[in-house]
């Protein structure tokens, strides 16, 4: 099965995504296939108390930007929800969110790395 | 849109540099900065951008630091700022807008609406820049047509006199020289190069009021009584009554300057001058400036009661104080512009 269609099942807009890229269907997989690489650098403790806010507010903004670019929506709303709890002050509520969409994160991620 | 316009596009992740770049890339030049201290550095270069797409949250410089810089460096008014965010803090995007940005699009963004967006505003700022550049032109075709009109009056009222219109223009450059001269040498008596040019540029109307002494006195060939003296001196405030009555002739500072010069180019040092009997620094140096230039254009010049002196002969005068009392600050920048006053007189 191809990228989209895999990434699509797993709730990604695939559609829009496609219509961000100009229908560039080449281009939206090249970008994909960047993204695990930009996760590992960015490297968010799982517990987010060893971290200082600040730096977590950037990294997850960061990725909240780049997931909705590449519409995989479940990555998107659970970073807008974490970035959006951090700056309230609120880690521990984070901190869940960002531990419960862990698991798809690394569907989307695998799945990406096995069709490089 | 030719490809001759360039889009910056300011982001720290790759991606969405890389997005955005096909967006536009077929009808724009694409420049990149990875975070916002390269951007001021492209900005810097003189580089011409039609479009910045600034993401906010960046390492180094932020967004908000990128618009500050532009605000310091006044470029903001002429490169349009998209600001392209995911950030949602209302308060950081007032702050963007505040600081000139012409627009915020969060991400993630639809690519045909940032396309329509950009491009309309891009065409609106070359539109708006075309018409700046036109109106400045023709702003400066009327300013020079005022100036002529001005030196053509002055010229007109100088032949009334029997002299020609040159007079008014060796005054003008006198004026120009020996009040740069006096600028440079005296802190107290600094003005700006553009001051100086509207003070030279003003002292042409220095003798406007002469329209209005008959014939029969502002030519005679002899020494003038005391009451045909009284009513030469007239020239000073009828000048001025005749400059109140065409003020929108030239603008704001070349009228206040002229009908200053008008009214006082003719007190002295130690006050024993006319109209007002003004003393030193009363007087103001644009007024002193013109009086020696007016004296010394007088003296090496033939008029109907005397043949022309030469220039030694004019400024031993003036030193000497035979044609008046002057600032020795003046005198002393007159000294020193000699040659030059020479080879442009």
């Amino acid at each position: 099965m191809r990228l989209l269609d895999e990434l699509r099942i797993l709730g990604a807009n695939v559609d829009e995504g496609l219509n961000r890229f100009m229908g560039n269907a080449a281009l939206y997989e090249r970008m994909l296939a960047k993204l695990p690489d930009m996760m590992s650098k960015i490297a968010i403790n799982d517990g987010f108390e060893a971290e200082d806010v600040n730096d977590l507010i950037e990294k997850t903004h960061s990725i909240k930007g780049v997931t909705g670019n590449l519409s995989l929506t479940p990555l998107y709303e659970a970073y807008t929800k974490i970035v959006d709890l951090l700056r309230m002050g609120n880690v521990e509520e984070a901190n869940r969110i960002y531990l419960e969409v862990l698991p798809v994160q690394e569907e989307i991620l695998a799945r990406i790395r096995n069709c490089q | 849109m030719g490809r001759e316009n360039t889009i910056l596009i300011v982001d720290d992740i790759e991606i969405n540099r890389i997005i955005l770049a096909q967006i536009f890339e077929n009808d724009y030049n694409i420049m990149e900065a990875c975070n916002g201290a390269q951007a001021i550095e492209i900005i810097n270069s003189g580089v011409e951008i039609s479009a910045m797409l600034l993401d906010l949250i960046m390492p180094e410089v932020d967004g908000l630091g990128v618009l500050k810089e532009m605000n310091r460096s006044r470029i903001i008014s002429r490169i349009p700022v998209f600001l392209i965010t995911a950030a949602n803090s209302e308060e950081m995007l007032l702050t963007g807008y505040q600081l000139g940005a012409i627009d915020v699009i969060s991400k993630p963004f639809m690519s045909h609406f940032l396309k329509c967006r950009v491009d309309n505003i891009i065409e609106l700022y070359r539109h708006r820049n075309e018409l700046e550049k036109v109106i400045a032109e023709q702003v400066e075709r009327i300013d020079n047509m005022n100036q002529s009109m001005v030196e053509t009056l002055a010229a007109v009222i100088e032949f009334r006199d029997c002299e020609s219109g040159e007079h008014v223009k060796r005054i003008s450059r006198l004026t120009r020289i020996l009040m740069t001269k006096v600028s440079k040498l005296y802190p107290e008596y600094y003005l700006p190069h553009s001051e100086i040019e509207k003070i030279a540029r003003s002292s042409v109307l220095h003798d406007v009021g002469k329209i209005s002494i008959p014939d029969r006195i502002l030519n005679k060939p002899g020494k003038l009584t005391s009451e045909e003296f009284e009513v030469m001196k007239q020239h000073t405030v009828k000048g001025c009554d005749i400059l109140q009555n065409i003020p929108d002739m030239m603008d704001e500072g070349i009228y206040n300057y002229s009908y200053d010069i008008c009214r006082h180019h003719h007190e002295r040092w130690d006050g024993r001058g006319y109209p007002d009997g003004l003393c030193g620094d009363e007087i103001s140096i644009w007024a002193q400036v013109v009086a020696v230039a007016d004296v010394y254009d007088a003296l090496t010049s033939e008029r109907v009661y005397k043949k022309a002196f030469d220039h030694e002969t004019a400024v031993k005068m003036i030193y000497n104080g035979e044609c008046g009392a002057f600032n020795p600050k003046v005198l002393c920048a007159f000294r020193k512009v000699e040659k030059e006053v020479i080879r442009k007189h």
